[in-house]
């Protein structure tokens, strides 16, 4: 017979590494919550709170339409969920799409940009004023329940972040569960914002690309001043370079397009698409040779773009030639 | 079912006909083209494009979406964005869930097994 404190101690043991074991397996589970306790991001207060933000309480399976909703609003524009609905619900699927939801904004001529997926982004998005909307799998099984809430401040020694959620105006969430929550979605979130207002997080590039997405459908000044909001906080950005001077060239600004372009040649030299939009506009401007002889010290172009450069050559060829 | 076809068809070719391809002026290189394409890093040309989109639009229309919606959802994408969504509408995640119960579920189910592993 096992003398029992052998049969204690064997226990308090084997509870001990279980207890161990579990722990180490729950930080693995939640490791950016683990990274935020050595790294909280700097100039983000530990308590904070967007009050203000209005609440729209989901009906049926819409939580798409309700999340929209609320940082739509916060950002200005006067929408309901019901007429989102018809913008971002699929009846059939009972649900919205991640890429709709970054792609209805820009019909109410808000920018839709995606946060890079970071706990400390999210946290310095709201600090800065911006809601986020983030996409949850709230199920704790195989079988995905894809939620979308927004998130409106947190107070980090409770540890609890606080959401517009569902039917909830403030719903209370402990650090861990979000991130638990939202890791199952990769770390889906995004912030809807008017042009000039940049994301405190947002990447040069991504940020260029999701204005330009905005191009297709929204209005020309709004995109202008997007564009124009973008160079002024990454002064060599290519893609707000380019951006910027085309809606210059299509409002016949010949000028300023050539302005932008030229000091964008300076800082992206390599640049196709620089080199041929800068020859198109001198040639617009009767400065033909000069366009040409830019073409040639320009290159072979790459693919994507060489058979635009060709047909640019080519009609400055043609003006050329018609002057003569 | 003929005419079932024949409606869905039709609407096809509504949305095939009503693309309007999105371009810049003659010689200068879109925005669309220059920035979101190149940070997709694809290489698609217009046909592709239109079929996606034709695609994705026909995919919403099948689901409940009206085709004037269908259309204007559509339009508002990227190039890049139409080629993620053609073909894949059923299977990628839509949010959907107002989450109470599973939740509960879920604190039901941490509670358990802290209340069997650890109470002792």
């Amino acid at each position: 017979m096992i003398p029992a404190a052998l049969y204690r101690g064997a226990r308090l043991l084997a509870g001990a590494l279980l207890f161990g074991l579990l722990l180490s397996g729950c930080a693995s589970m939640v490791p950016q919550t683990m990274g935020l306790r050595e790294g909280w991001p700097e100039g983000v207060p530990t308590q904070f709170e967007l009050a203000d933000v209005p609440f729209f309480p989901q009906e049926d399976y819409q939580c798409g339409p309700a999340a929209l909703a609320t940082v739509m609003v916060n950002a200005g524009v006067k929408v309901t969920p019901e007429d989102l609905v018809k913008q971002v619900y699929i009846p059939e699927r009972q649900g919205s799409l991640q890429i709709e939801m970054l792609s209805t904004p820009r019909q109410h001529g808000l920018i839709g940009y995606r946060l890079a997926p970071r706990y400390n982004d999210l946290l310095r998005e709201v600090a800065a004023g911006n809601p986020v909307v983030i996409l949850q799998d709230l199920s704790p099984g195989i079988i995905k329940k894809w939620h979308y809430a927004v998130v409106v401040g947190w107070d980090y020694p409770a540890g609890e972040l606080y959401l517009r959620s569902g039917e909830k105006k403030r719903e209370a969430m402990p650090f861990t569960m979000l991130e638990y929550t939202w890791k199952k979605g990769d770390y889906w979130a995004m912030v809807a914002l008017p042009p000039g207002r940049i994301p405190v997080t947002a990447n040069e590039q991504e940020y260029a690309a999701a204005i330009a997405a905005m191009e297709r459908v929204g209005d020309k000044a709004a995109v202008t001043k997007a564009y124009a909001a973008a160079l002024e906080r990454w002064p060599a950005s290519l893609g707000a370079s380019i951006g910027l001077s085309n809606q210059y060239y299509a409002q016949g600004n010949l000028k300023e397009t050539e302005a932008i372009l030229r000091r964008a040649a300076e800082n992206h030299p390599t640049s196709v698409v620089v080199s041929n939009n800068l020859a198109q506009t001198l040639s617009d401007q009767g400065r033909d040779a000069e366009a040409l002889a830019l073409l040639d010290r320009a290159g072979t172009p790459e693919p994507p773009f060489a058979a635009a450069v060709a047909e640019t050559r080519a009609l400055i060829l043609q003006r050329l030639a018609k002057s003569k | 079912m003929k005419s079932m076809l024949k409606r869905i068809l039709c609407s096809f070719l509504v949305i095939a006909m009503a693309w309007v391809p999105f371009t810049t002026q003659a010689g200068m290189i879109g925005s669309d083209a220059a920035i979101v394409s190149a940070a997709s890093q694809a290489d698609r040309n217009t046909v592709t494009n239109f079929l996606n989109r034709t695609d994705a639009a026909a995919q919403l229309l099948s689901m409940g979406v009206d085709q004037k919606s269908a259309q204007a959802r559509v339009a508002s994408m990227t190039d890049a964005e139409v080629a993620q969504l053609a073909g894949k509408i059923n299977s990628l995640p839509v949010g959907a869930d107002s989450g109470l119960g599973t939740l509960l579920l879920l604190a039901l189910i941490i509670w358990a097994v802290w209340y069997f592993a650890f109470r002792r």
